[in-house]
């Protein structure tokens, strides 16, 4: 791993600016089934997303493509924290990478009681899920909400040590006030965006493709609605030195690259696994390039570094 | 899922050998690979890149394997934008692909394995014939069923069976010396006019309460026909496994984009086509 690619993100050293995406990567060990592929050459991986009780997740289909993205709708198929904790958790490989669980609740409570099940735990950080469009309670419903969001990560904040990192909604007015508000409540990180809800339609059955009516939509069409939230959340994150997690359409170096200069201090890779199984490698290594080309030490001294006309 | 899956799957740029075009838009891509042609078992299918616009991967089953020259056959219809930019591919392009990809076929040692194709679900069907082909222990009867123009030229079969409806057969079976019934609704010639079930019922129908009892079935085809191939192999009690599809995403296990729900001891479940199945019990799916 090259040294320039040495990160501090929420108190954790990471190998690479590169963060797995949660709902992408499974727990840890899908991707590693592909030759080649290895959780050491990113600086965390988040996983699934996580509910107090197991779920079935939302019927079929689940996921459609669009122009240049994707429509899903899992709706947080998990085994329940209890089985994360106790039977997924122990082979987890942690001398390879960071692992932060993605925590989803119904209500606010919930959210902290799985807060509270995981700070018993080695996970290294936690990220509240305030904004997945795919379930019928919580979730985005809590995210669109400043004062609802500061409640779930206060609750949290209240329940867990580790470093928390909340993730946030496009699909809300003023990203930048729910970001202030969860940064009020104890956020030690942001991610920056969940994906944009959207509809795809099968014009023979006049039916929705996706089981759930709706999905997210991830995958580059979002990257520029992506770029401008980061931008919009770093105006504030800044002033607290609260880091960003920059996502939403990364597919190489250079867009990893536009969303750092924008104001995040990592990046979020998804999608783009779905496309290419190693672009990892290739993304670490043109981010590494351009340091080296730029005279840069490392990714920090480039965060945030936007000049506006 | 432990580390003993780590590196099992390989991505792999593989050179298009031949791309040939059949009726109803059905297209067989011979693509050089030797760790796929040599790795894969029935069942199994490779995740593809289909052309530089569309990123998104597409499944296909594998067809049969070349392992002394390195390549392997898909089969596919165009269904969609992905799969008709995949038909502008040309002989000497190169193509992503990732695998071999899968749980395929459990082959039993059940000695009359009945296999029944439809449609773009014919490949994997025609794996498992390759496979036994030249094991005496086995006596598999191949039934395939097409509501398009067959992506091959059915001729007269020399190859004895049971089944009291004799139809045409597919090249490459004869060759292989495996016996098979064509079905379809469509009246083609030298074609058996009805369901793939129909056929299969009637070659079951000939069998002794011995020869039943060494029936296993395979299928893979279009989710009604599929349905009713459960049924059939539940009247006739015997065991069936089916490989379906889905849209899917990561082709790993990933993102339970591909998810099937199927009933186990523990009551229902979602499990995923692609690390999960593809091939599953007939009967936890179709109950």
């Amino acid at each position: 791993m090259q040294n320039n690619l040495q990160t501090s993100f929420c108190g954790m050293s990471l190998n690479s600016p590169i963060i797995l995406l949660s709902g992408c990567v499974g727990f840890g060990e899908e991707y590693t089934r592909i030759k080649g592929f290895s959780n050491t050459k990113v600086g965390a991986v988040c996983l699934k997303g996580t509910t107090l009780e197991p779920r079935l997740g939302n019927k079929p289909h689940r996921i459609a493509e669009t122009a240049n993205g994707m429509l899903n709708s899992i709706g947080l198929q998990n085994p329940g924290t209890e089985i994360v904790i106790d039977e997924i958790m122990p082979s987890l490989k942690k001398n390879e990478t960071k692992f932060i669980i993605n925590i989803s609740g119904s209500s606010v409570e919930e959210y902290g009681e799985i807060a509270k099940h995981f700070d018993d735990t080695d996970i290294d950080a936690v990220e509240i899920n305030i904004s997945c469009p795919n379930v019928k309670e919580g979730g985005v419903a809590f995210g669109n909400d400043p004062e609802m969001s500061f409640r779930v990560v206060e609750i949290c904040r209240k329940n867990t040590t580790k470093p928390i990192i909340t993730k946030l909604s496009p699909n809300q007015t003023d990203i930048a006030k729910n970001a202030a508000r969860c940064i009020d409540a104890g956020s030690d990180g942001l991610a920056v965006i969940n994906t944009v809800t959207g509809m795809a339609v099968d014009i023979e059955t006049r039916k929705p493709v996706i089981g759930n009516n709706r999905g997210g939509l991830s995958g580059p069409s979002i990257k520029p609605i992506a770029l401008l939230k980061v931008h919009q959340v770093y105006q504030v994150s800044k002033k607290y030195n609260i880091p960003i997690i920059g996502q939403g359409g990364i597919t190489s170096a250079n867009d990893a690259l536009e969303f750092i200069i924008a104001g995040a201090a990592t990046i979020g890779v998804g999608t783009a696994l779905f496309y290419d199984p190693l672009v990892c490698e290739k993304i670490n290594t043109g981010i590494s390039q351009y340091l080296s080309d730029q005279s840069l030490s490392g990714v920090g001294s480039l965060v945030g570094t936007l000049q506006l006309n | 899922m432990t580390s003993s899956n780590r590196e099992t799957i390989s991505v792999n740029d593989c050179q298009v050998l031949a791309h040939y075009k059949y009726d109803g838009e059905q297209y067989i891509l011979t693509l050089s690979s030797s760790e796929i042609a040599q790795k894969t078992i029935p069942g199994q299918f490779v995740h593809i890149t289909v052309s530089d616009v569309t990123a998104m991967r597409r499944p296909i089953s594998v067809m049969s394997v070349d392992e002394e020259n390195g390549a392997f056959d898909l089969l596919y219809k165009i269904v969609g934008e992905g799969t008709r930019q995949l038909a502008e591919c040309k002989v000497g392009d190169m193509l992503s692909v990732i695998g071999p990809i899968g749980n395929g076929f459990r082959v039993t040692d059940k000695k009359n394995p009945l296999l029944i194709g439809g449609g773009v679900g014919m490949p994997p069907i025609i794996a498992i014939a390759q496979q036994i082909k030249n094991n005496n222990d086995y006596n598999p009867f191949v039934i395939l069923g097409s509501e398009v123009p067959f992506p091959f030229t059915p001729q007269p079969s020399e190859i004895s069976n049971t089944c009291p409806s004799k139809t045409h057969t597919m090249p490459i079976l004869e060759e292989w010396n495996v016996a098979c019934g064509l079905a379809s609704l469509q009246g083609f010639k030298g074609v058996y006019k009805g369901y793939v079930t129909d056929l299969a019922k009637e070659y079951l129908d000939t069998l002794s309460k011995e020869g039943l009892s060494q029936v296993g079935v395979y299928s893979c085809g279009p989710h009604p026909m599929l349905e009713a191939v459960a049924k059939l192999a539940r009247d006739y009690n015997l065991p069936c496994q089916v490989s379906l599809e889905e849209y899917m995403a990561c082709a790993v296990g990933g993102c339970a984009g591909c998810v099937v729900e199927v009933q186990t001891d523990d009551g229902p479940a979602m499990k995923r086509v692609c690390v999960d199945g593809p091939v599953f019990d007939a009967q936890s799916v179709f109950s």
